[in-house]
């Protein structure tokens, strides 16, 4: 078991070194084998832990930050949650992989995507499997750095690289109050081990849980784009697709509801910070939804939806629902790295178009794409009996469940939410795949053929995520896999109600995402279809609003980054250069000036150097005559 | 001792001070600075002959021969320089001269 | 042991100059003979470093692992005291790769007076030898004179710019501090001898005095403010990034990686120990003009056009981190202090040079000339960046190290700074990002015809880098050196 980790670690390391080293000598077709390889390997060797999984184990490999009371050894640990998150990773990643060879076909620069593409998946992994908070520390910035590179990876354009460059700072503002957690826990516990961190919890006082319950929220809210943190994610879209696929679907933005859920036995406890979480997932997942229905970027549409669902996560774990969480979070990773796809190749057959009002009647023209997109779009709408459909209602049920008026207001919330899923997802699906083509766009260019691998691998995708629901099916139906693989695992018990109770939550749920099928088919495929979209183009304040995300961008700018600049400019020309620097300058001037004083007398002139002499000798002599008398 | 050392002190102080005053005053020629200052000097070696008069000591006498000899070959020098001086600027007035300011 | 192993890295460098007097005019030979003596220096040190272990076996008192001590004025009881500990070895390995890359980085780029410029070099290899070797505060004060006056030349000679403004300030500044130093410690030496009756600058002697409160608040302030100018703490960083900007690559990187460590290194070998209460009672200031150093310096590199002097304003910030962990004056928080010594050495040493080789080049450091770099030199630009996100304190490189290891031991002692601290670790990202992002992506603002790194340069970053990762993922073995004198100096029993 020990190798089989070490293996899931050092296969996508070893790829994406040898990419970044060497990766521009080795043949085009040579670079990609080994990065897909190394992920397929690792997948491997997760299917193989798998089988031979018992219990969870702790795997020390050597010593890495120790020195006195500090302890941070280089050390997995494996227990249900992160071998079947480990699982998802290799395999969707894998996937990607394997989908990148063929959207990048025609890329200069394969090895430096190649490379940071497997370091991605080596530190999400690490992340996953760390055993202590520093190492997973490592995982979490080392995505972070991975995301910055990706998101810029066409770094000529200014607007890549600035996107990259923010996804970093947002992140790492996050990282930074999951830091001071680590530390604060280290101070409170003595101890860096996720195990006994969660073990030694009741310890602590609960004023205490609560803050640093509320500092890995931030750290979380930061990885997973969350309010208020969340501004990054939709300029993550500059990347190339594929990378997009990664960062939303299996890698990065999961980090957040990964960390909540590993450490819930320690910030469990308090019911603040479990309220802070619900509120936060829940307003996130409302907020998302909303700025989805306004977007004319397909790739942004789909961000937004990521927002919404890891909102929806977040609210799960808020709930005390575990494995609905994870449970959403599998689910999530198999349909959104399938849309993320599909869209990669919608924009790839329209020569990188992306807005959706230069598509439309797509159909026709990409069968092979559009019903593995269909298959995404159903499961992201939660349309009944989609893989979707089963996660997304486990939380709202979960949060349903938990009573109160709190609880409650957010389970309408979240009702409200997948309404306004339903319609965005289909309002997208209708005016990219639907309707008449957009003729100017399309008589220019053509469709590009698409390359084989890319239709092929949506094909599993669809599968896994249609059928995810039976990975977890609810009570009713049968005992849930998930939920009975988790079962043993701190905090992830599972949660009871009446079959009653369930179905009619089902109910409920199903008619909102028909209910929204349906609104979107009113406004999209009926008549006015031609109108709406001349309006949607023209845009109204509200849309422009929505289309905007809220204006939360402009709002930073102006709350940080104007002051920041201002700020930093004045401390050095007004600070630095003119106080400090001119207070020393003026000190060294009047030194000067006084040295002119004496300089008065040296005129080079012998009777001045006598008068001196001889006043100085009167002096003495007339200082010895006063001492002497 | 027939001359009581407080009169060899005021001779030489006298002395001095006159060949002081004559420095201080006479600028306008270099050779009368010189002789100022080997007046200055000669009430120095007035008052080691003397102070040796007084202890019986030949030191103070060793010391003013030894000055006169040192005089001897500074004076030399000095008269040497002011034919340099004023070959330069045709002048033996040291006001003229300010070169040495820095 | 019978060889005088550190008299021989002390003194070695002093000789290599008299080497290079035969070979004054010829600088196809010069440059061989500084480049060997500097390698030698540096194989000494690993070796000293292979042996550590079978050194410590059985120490000398204070857990020092070799000891030379011979009387050199006794009519002041001054000592030739030389000390070697795990800290000071792992200074002294530092300065010896800091040297070799200096010599190796400036190897075409110093084509005046070269033979000059080299000898200043060895002699200030061995006066930071001397700084962390000496035990006797005469002979320390000695060696913290003698690295000064070859920086002095080597700005104001082979510098650019405004450099002999640059220069003076330097001198200036360091100077004021290091003579208030001298004066406290000749106070030192003269309390010391009307207690004992027996004069001597030894350390292990002076540790004695029994100090009322007051006096040894003073001579702290003294100690104090010569090694704050050197950290350099907030306010008296102004020289910092004038000396860099102008100084030639190699001053810079000296400058960078081993002066500035001087001030840490002395404080931590001079000042806390001699004066405890004191320290303990200014332990407030340092804190607050640390932080304020970190913020202030990470704003304000923020704003530069220069990249050398976003670089120079950078190690104003980073050195903060390096003054908490000493000011908490606790076991992880000093052995992480003393790792982002060596950390900080390599990271910004390898900046500087990167930084030089790209104006060699471009014979310009704005910012705003760059752009797009990494079409046009790969190399460089991985180099750059991996550096680059070293400083950012990424983990899995080696700031994050040290960083990370003084925050966890500083919350020990003081919570409410180590929060603050941890804020200040998103201004590196803030400012490197958007450094990165000018020079090496987006892109090409003005067209320059640039070649990219040659073997010789390939070599120096390529060491450096290797270090950088290594010392990123194993930071063990070093951790483990500092172990005991760490312990010995916080109070522990080894």
């Amino acid at each position: 078991m020990k190798l089989y980790l070490a293996l899931i670690l050092l296969l996508p390391l070893a790829g994406g070194l040898i990419n970044a080293l060497i990766g521009r000598m080795l043949p085009r077709k040579v670079g990609e084998t080994i990065a897909c390889g190394v992920i397929w390997g690792a997948f491997s060797c997760a299917l193989l832990a798998y089988t031979n999984f018992t219990a969870p184990v702790t795997a020390e490999y050597g010593s890495w930050l120790s020195t006195f009371d500090f302890k941070a050894p280089i050390a997995l640990y494996l227990d249900q949650f992160s071998l079947i998150l480990t699982l998802m990773i290799t395999f969707v990643c894998g996937l990607i992989h394997l989908y990148s060879v063929g959207y990048m076909g025609e890329e200069a620069s394969h090895a430096r995507y190649f490379a940071l593409l497997n370091l991605f998946v080596f530190a999400m992994l690490v992340l996953v499997l760390a055993a202590n908070l520093p190492l997973l520390y490592l995982g979490w910035e080392g995505v972070g750095f991975c995301s910055y590179a990706l998101i810029g990876f066409w770094y000529t354009e200014e607007k890549n690289a600035t996107a990259g460059r923010k996804a970093f700072i947002v992140t790492r503002i996050g990282d930074t109050a999951f830091g001071i957690a680590i530390i604060w826990m280290f101070l409170l516990f003595g101890t860096q081990s996720i195990a006994e961190l969660n073990f030694l919890a009741p310890l602590a006082p609960p004023g205490v849980i609560t803050v640093l319950g509320i500092l890995l929220l931030i750290g979380a809210a930061g990885k997973s784009a969350q309010l208020p943190l969340s501004v990054w994610l939709p300029d993550a879209m500059a990347g190339p697709t594929p990378v997009s696929a990664q960062i939303h679907a299996a890698t990065m933005v999961t980090a957040g509801v990964y960390l909540l859920a590993r450490m819930f036995p320690l910030i469990g406890s308090s019911p603040t910070t479990l309220a802070a979480i619900a509120v936060t997932g829940g307003a996130t997942a409302f907020y998302a939804a909303t700025c989805a229905c306004a977007q004319r970027d397909l790739k942004r549409i789909l961000a937004y939806s990521t927002i919404s669902q890891i909102g929806y996560m977040i609210l799960g774990v808020g709930a005390g629902a575990l494995t609905a969480a994870g449970f959403h979070l599998l689910t999530h990773a198999f349909f959104k790295a399938l849309l993320f796809l599909g869209a990669g190749c919608v924009i790839t057959a329209l020569h990188h178009q992306q807005d959706i009002f230069r598509m439309g009647g797509l159909r026709g023209k990409l069968p092979a794409v559009y019903w593995p997109f269909l298959a995404g779009v159903l499961c992201l709408a939660g349309f009944p009996l989609s893989g979707g459909f089963f996660s997304k209602d486990a939380i709202l049920g979960a949060v349903f469940e938990r009573g109160g008026s709190l609880y409650t207001s957010l389970f309408l919330l979240g009702l409200l939410t997948a309404l306004l899923t339903a319609f965005y997802t289909f309002r997208m699906l209708f005016i990219v795949f639907h309707g008449e083509a957009d003729n100017a766009n399309h008589q220019e260019n053509g469709e590009r053929t698409l390359p084989l691998v890319m239709t092929i691998t949506l094909v599993p995708l669809a599968i896994l995520g249609l059928g995810g629901g039976v990975l977890n099916l609810p009570a009713y139906l049968g005992e849930g896999l998930l939920a009975r693989f988790f079962g043993s695992i701190p905090g992830f018990g599972a949660m009871h109600s009446s079959h009653m109770e369930e179905l009619i939550l089902q109910g409920i749920a199903a008619a909102v995402s028909l209910l929204g099928l349906g609104l979107a088919w009113q406004r999209y495929m009926g008549v006015q279809r031609s109108g709406v979209l001349a309006r949607e183009q023209a845009g109204s304040k509200l849309f422009i609003f929505l289309q905007n995300g809220w204006y939360l961008d402009e709002l930073y700018r102006l709350l940080f980054i104007r002051p920041f600049v201002r700020l930093a400019r004045f401390l050095w020309k007004g600070v630095d250069e003119t106080a400090i620097d001119g207070a020393l300058e003026g000190l060294a001037r009047l030194m000067g000036r006084l040295a002119l004083l004496p300089s008065a007398w040296s005129t080079g002139k012998v009777a001045t150097s006598l008068f001196g002499l001889a006043g100085g000798v009167a002096a003495i002599l007339a200082y010895c005559a006063w001492a002497l008398s | 001792m027939i001359v009581p050392l407080e009169h060899i002190l005021v001779l030489a102080g006298l002395l001095f001070f006159l060949g002081m005053a004559g420095l201080l005053t006479w600028r306008a020629n270099m050779i009368m600075m010189l002789v100022c200052i080997e007046v200055m000097l000669n009430a120095v070696m007035l008052v080691a002959v003397g102070g040796s008069a007084r202890w019986g000591n030949a030191d103070g006498q060793l010391f003013a021969i030894f000055i006169m000899a040192l005089t001897s070959s500074e004076v030399s020098l000095a008269l040497a320089m002011v034919v340099y001086l004023h070959r330069r600027k045709r002048t033996v007035d040291t006001d003229l001269f300010s070169e040495l300011k820095g | 042991m019978s060889i005088p192993i550190l008299s021989i890295l002390v003194f070695l460098p002093l000789a290599g100059c008299l080497l290079l007097l035969p070979a004054w005019n010829c600088r196809r030979l010069a440059r061989p003979i500084a480049l060997v003596v500097a390698l030698t220096e540096l194989t000494l040190a690993l070796w000293l470093y292979a042996s550590w272990k079978g050194l410590a076996v059985n120490p000398f008192p204070q857990g020092f692992l070799l000891l030379e001590d011979a009387p050199w004025i006794p009519a002041f009881g001054i000592r030739y005291t030389l000390a070697l500990d795990g800290i000071s070895l792992l200074m002294i390995m530092l300065t010896a790769i800091v040297f070799c890359v200096g010599l190796a980085v400036s190897w075409d780029s110093i084509k005046e007076r070269t033979s000059l410029f080299l000898s200043m070099m060895l002699v200030m290899e061995a006066g930071i030898m001397g700084v962390f070797l000496a035990l006797d505060l005469a002979l320390f004060y000695l060696f913290w004179e003698m690295m000064l006056i070859p920086m002095f030349f080597l700005i104001g000679i082979w510098g650019h710019g405004r450099r002999l403004y640059s220069t003076l300030k330097f001198f200036l500044f360091t100077m004021s501090g290091s003579l208030l130093m001298l004066l406290a410690i000749i106070a030192l030496h003269l309390l010391y001898a009307q207690q004992t009756g027996v004069s001597s600058f030894q350390l292990q002697e002076l540790l004695k005095v029994q100090l009322p409160l007051e006096t040894q608040l003073w001579l702290y302030a003294a100690f104090f403010l010569a090694f704050a100018i050197k950290f350099p703490l907030f306010p008296l960083h102004t020289w910092l990034p004038d000396a860099h900007t102008d100084a030639p690559t190699a001053g810079s990187v000296i400058l960078a990686g081993l002066l500035l460590k001087t001030g840490s290194y002395a404080l931590i070998r001079f000042g806390y120990p001699l004066f405890p209460q004191a320290a303990q009672m200014m332990t407030p200031l340092f804190y607050s003009l640390a932080l304020i150093g970190i913020f202030y310096a990470s704003l304000v590199a923020f704003a530069q056009q220069d990249m050398k002097r976003l670089i120079a304003y950078s190690s104003i910030g980073h050195m903060g981190y390096v003054a908490i962990g000493i000011a908490a004056w606790q076991p992880v928080a000093l052995s992480g202090a003393i790792i982002q010594m060596a950390n900080h050495g390599v990271t910004t040493a390898a900046l500087f040079c990167m930084v030089g080789m790209l104006d060699e080049r471009a014979h310009t450091r704005e910012i705003a000339a760059f752009g797009g770099l990494w079409g046009k030199l790969p190399l460089w630009s991985f180099f750059f960046l991996l550096f680059a996100v070293t400083a950012m304190g990424v983990p899995g490189l080696n700031n994050f190290v040290g960083e990370f290891l003084i925050l966890a031991g500083t919350i020990k002692s003081s919570p409410l700074v180590a929060v603050l601290a941890f804020c200040g670790i998103v201004f590196p990202l803030i400012y490197m990002v958007r450094l990165v992002q000018e020079v090496v992506f987006q892109k090409e603002r003005q067209p320059l015809s640039l070649n990219d790194l040659n073997p010789r340069e390939i070599g120096i970053l390529a060491i450096l880098a290797l270090l950088d990762i290594w010392m990123g993922i194993h930071p063990a073995p070093l951790l483990e050196m500092l172990h005991v004198p760490v312990q010995l100096l916080t109070g522990g029993t080894p």
